[in-house]
């Protein structure tokens, strides 16, 4: 009997271990990261989780997302602070990349390049790409910046000692040091309009519809829908952060 | 405040190509570039001594004293220009009180403290405890008191207590070498684990910091050593001089053959970075990488050094030598730290464009900031010498 | 154990204690609850102030002009696109009587060639858009310094709103 039992007991460990073993080869296969196999599922959360979809094909460059932005969350006027920006790409027919973004786009743009020497012009906007991988948070030494459940990278600003690592580890560019508060600052998603059932300013303010977003985890909303239909990509795919902001015709000249 | 934002818009106004918005304004100044150099010399100095008392070495026993006294005054001034160049320095504690595990600069707070106080301190604590009951014995008013104070008020100075004393003070060492190595090699992390950086970005980084540490430090001691034996009045250890440049030479040849390998890799390599990188190098940081950090800072001192190997001049040529050298290569680490800082921040992560650094006199990030942070090391060491001689002690053990 | 040993040990074991302590103390409540943040944070970015508002805010009021745009190509432009942040004018305007509003309350009334320029000013990052998306409102592509320049025609209108009505252009 006790023979049995551990006879029986070693087959099953062998068993679990063979299971164990096959689950963790099919987990680490399943587990590469893919912009929109990720996007689809998001990691074991039930509720909202928020992505971003812009689409380049639609932007004109007006600049009021980045207006918007600044009058909406009070970003200090000067061009050295953008929660969101918009850059003007021209790639020139003799294969030279111009990339502008004067005042980050607020004030709109001009084509400061003739027509004929213009190989291809197009805009994309630019924000945080509130990762789910995020370098900004994985650094923060005092936990003064993190990812809430929905999937947004907020900044706590009376926690935030000011060290810059942030800053230092964003590939995107993304945030800043408040000039006058001395401590990191960044794009919320507009996370007090969010709470209000509203759309973030950029969203809300768009003329084209270029911006969309929504929750990634509901089948229906305009985001998956967005995903669904549209060959999309995410700014510095190889660094791995999770990037949940998802460009439509983003051209290889965007880093 | 304004004077900031006058310097951005002068920056700004000086952007080659492309920047990213953001990416105007340096994040990390002068202070930060003090910062790894700082801690460098510290670990650099601790390594000396360690030669000295864990490697038997005993021809460096005239800088063994001098080379604790400095890690430890520089070790106590290493925070200074991180807390000070916080957007919010008064919330320094919370880096010790809700240090984030995942972040590369979080344990940097008890990684300081170990190596402060469980190393440096405790290892010249039991070097000069004996010392310390007898000066006390000795002396008046405040010293005594200090003597007294540092002591602990104990008394006990017995061969078996001080034969203890030794014996605590050698494990200490012992564990002191691996700390050393963490102390630095864990700077050298903080740049290079930032994956969104690539000049930053290589896992040679933390042994490169580890080397360009003992090369700085070596040359510190070497120089403190020389001129406090010229303000005592006394004759320069010569032999101690050649054993200190031939580690200096020999750690110079690692730290050399690591950087030129980081280097050929990412030139091999090539990497989406590259073309950005290379127009850096050969633009903005031409002089500070190649003239002060390479010629001056590298090839200079390790051919002159390599000649020693064969050839010895007269001492009084070797004891010039012996100053100069060791100027050079505290420069040229110098410029290394600010190569990799402030170089790290000069091209955009889109790779399209540089911008500018500048930085005024006066401020938090100023110059005169940064001078004061490297000058109070000395003052500190200063102060040491004076309660804490080496060479004192070392008469008092020979009695 | 020797007697500074002893003291020493002691030394260490006071401040540690002492750290512990002010660990204690210093670490905000509410630090750890959901993450290794003060969840409080979270509440605190909600308490931000708004400075625009939806669409339909505006015509409750504006009604004629709702009427008018919406038969426009400028139907689904919200009103904040070219009048800026709305929310204080919408909650506090209608207290005041018409002609009678304080500057604090009124909105951009943009107008100028500049202004409808930011959009349709000719631009080869902006011409694709005729031809990518056929489904949705092509964006006019004007070119300013063409298009009856003012300084040619010194007696004819200088902006764009004097031949075309915003609202319905």
């Amino acid at each position: 009997m006790n023979e049995d039992s551990t006879q029986l007991s070693r087959r099953n460990f062998f068993k679990a271990g063979t299971v164990l073993a096959s689950g963790v080869a099919i987990a680490s296969a399943l587990t590469p990261y893919d912009g929109l196999l990720f996007a689809a599922e998001a990691p074991g959360a039930k509720g909202k989780w928020y992505g971003i979809g812009i689409d380049i094909t639609k932007c004109i460059g007006c600049g009021k997302c980045a207006n918007a932005c600044k009058q909406e969350n009070n970003v200090p006027s000067d061009p050295f602070y953008f929660r969101s920006w918009v850059e003007q790409y021209t790639i020139k027919n003799d294969g030279s990349i111009l990339v502008e973004s004067p005042n980050g786009g607020v004030d709109g743009f001009k084509q400061s390049v003739p027509d004929a020497e213009i190989y291809k012009s197009f805009f994309v906007p630019k924000m945080c790409n509130h990762c789910a991988k995020s370098p900004c948070t994985q650094v923060c030494p005092v936990g003064a910046t993190f990812e809430t459940e929905e999937g947004i990278v907020l900044v706590d600003e009376n926690y935030c000692i000011g060290c810059r690592y942030c800053v230092q580890a964003c590939p995107y560019g993304c945030r800043y040091i408040h000039p006058e508060k001395g401590t990191a600052d960044k794009c919320t998603l507009c996370f007090h309009r969010l709470k209000h059932g509203l759309q973030p300013a950029c969203f809300e303010i768009c003329p084209t519809e270029a911006r969309i977003f929504g929750d990634l985890n509901d089948p229906g909303s305009k985001i998956n829908y967005f995903l669904k239909n549209h060959t999309c990509m995410v700014v510095k795919p190889h660094l791995n952060t999770g990037s949940k902001l998802f460009y439509n015709a983003l051209s290889p000249e965007v880093r | 405040m304004e004077d900031h934002l006058q310097n951005l818009y002068e920056v700004l106004s000086k952007i080659e190509g492309y920047v990213y918005p953001n990416e105007i304004e340096l994040n990390w100044s002068i202070l930060i570039v003090l910062y790894p150099y700082i801690t460098g010399l510290v670990a650099g100095a601790f390594i000396l001594a360690s030669l000295e008392r864990i490697f038997k070495i005993k021809v460096l026993k005239p800088t063994y004293g001098i080379a604790l006294l400095t890690a430890f005054s520089f070790m106590l001034v290493a925070t200074m220009p991180l807390v000070s160049h916080l957007g919010k320095p008064l919330r320094a504690y919370e880096i010790m009180i809700t240090p984030h595990s995942s972040s590369a600069m979080a344990i940097f707070g008890f990684v300081y403290l170990w190596y402060l106080m469980v190393v440096l301190f405790l290892e010249i604590w039991f070097d000069y405890r004996r010392d310390m009951v007898i000066w006390g014995n000795e002396s008046k008013g405040v010293k005594r008191f200090l003597y007294k104070l540092l002591s602990l008020w104990t008394t006990d100075i017995s061969p078996k207590a001080v034969a203890l004393d030794d014996r605590i003070g050698y494990i200490v060492t012992v564990i002191g070498i691996p700390s050393a190595f963490l102390l630095h090699g864990y700077v050298g992390f903080i740049f290079g684990s930032i994956k969104a950086n690539p000049w930053w970005s290589t896992v040679l980084m933390p042994v490169i910091f580890l080397f360009s540490a003992m090369v700085s430090g070596i040359a510190l001691v070497m120089i403190i050593y020389i001129v406090l034996t010229k303000i005592r009045k006394q004759l320069l250890d010569m032999d101690c001089l050649d054993t200190i440049a031939k580690y200096l030479f020999y750690i110079l040849i690692i730290d050399f053959a690591l950087e030129g390998l980081d280097q050929i890799h990412r030139i091999y390599v090539a990497e989406e970075s590259f073309e950005a990188l290379h127009a850096l190098v050969f633009g903005k940081l031409f002089y500070t990488l190649f003239i002060y950090q390479g010629l001056l800072g590298t090839i200079v001192p390790l051919l002159t050094l390599g000649t020693l190997q064969f050839y010895k001049p007269k001492p009084q040529i070797r004891k010039v030598i012996y100053i100069i050298l060791p100027i050079l290569v505290l420069m040229g680490i110098f410029f290394m730290r600010w190569n990799v800082v402030i170089g790290g921040q000069l091209f955009s992560k889109s790779f399209y464009g540089y911008t500018t650094f500048k930085t005024g006199l006066i401020g938090m990030e100023g110059y005169l900031m940064a001078a004061t942070w490297l000058i109070i090391p000395f003052l500190i060491l200063s102060f040491l010498l004076w309660l804490l001689p080496p060479w004192r002690k070392i008469e008092t053990s020979h009695e | 154990m020797p007697q500074h040993i002893k003291r020493l040990l002691g030394v260490f074991a006071i401040f540690i204690v002492l750290f512990l302590v002010m660990r204690q103390v210093l670490k905000p409540s509410s630090f750890g609850k959901l993450g290794h943040f003060r969840a409080d944070a979270i509440y605190e970015n909600t308490l931000k102030p708004m400075h625009y508002t939806v669409a339909d805010s505006c015509t409750k009021c504006h009604r004629t002009i709702r009427t008018e745009k919406d038969k426009g190509f400028h139907k689904n432009l919200k009103c904040e696109v070219c009048h800026g942040p709305g929310l204080k004018h919408s909650l506090f305007a209608g207290q005041f009587k018409v002609g009678e509003l304080p500057d604090s309350l009124k909105l951009n009334k943009p107008g100028e060639r500049k202004d409808c320029g930011v959009c349709h000013q000719k631009n080869a990052a902006r011409i694709k858009i005729l031809f990518d998306t056929i489904n949705t409102t092509m964006v006019r592509q004007i070119d300013l310094a063409e298009h009856n320049p003012p300084d040619l025609k010194a007696n004819e209108p200088a902006n764009c709103i004097d031949c075309h009505n915003p609202h319905q252009p």
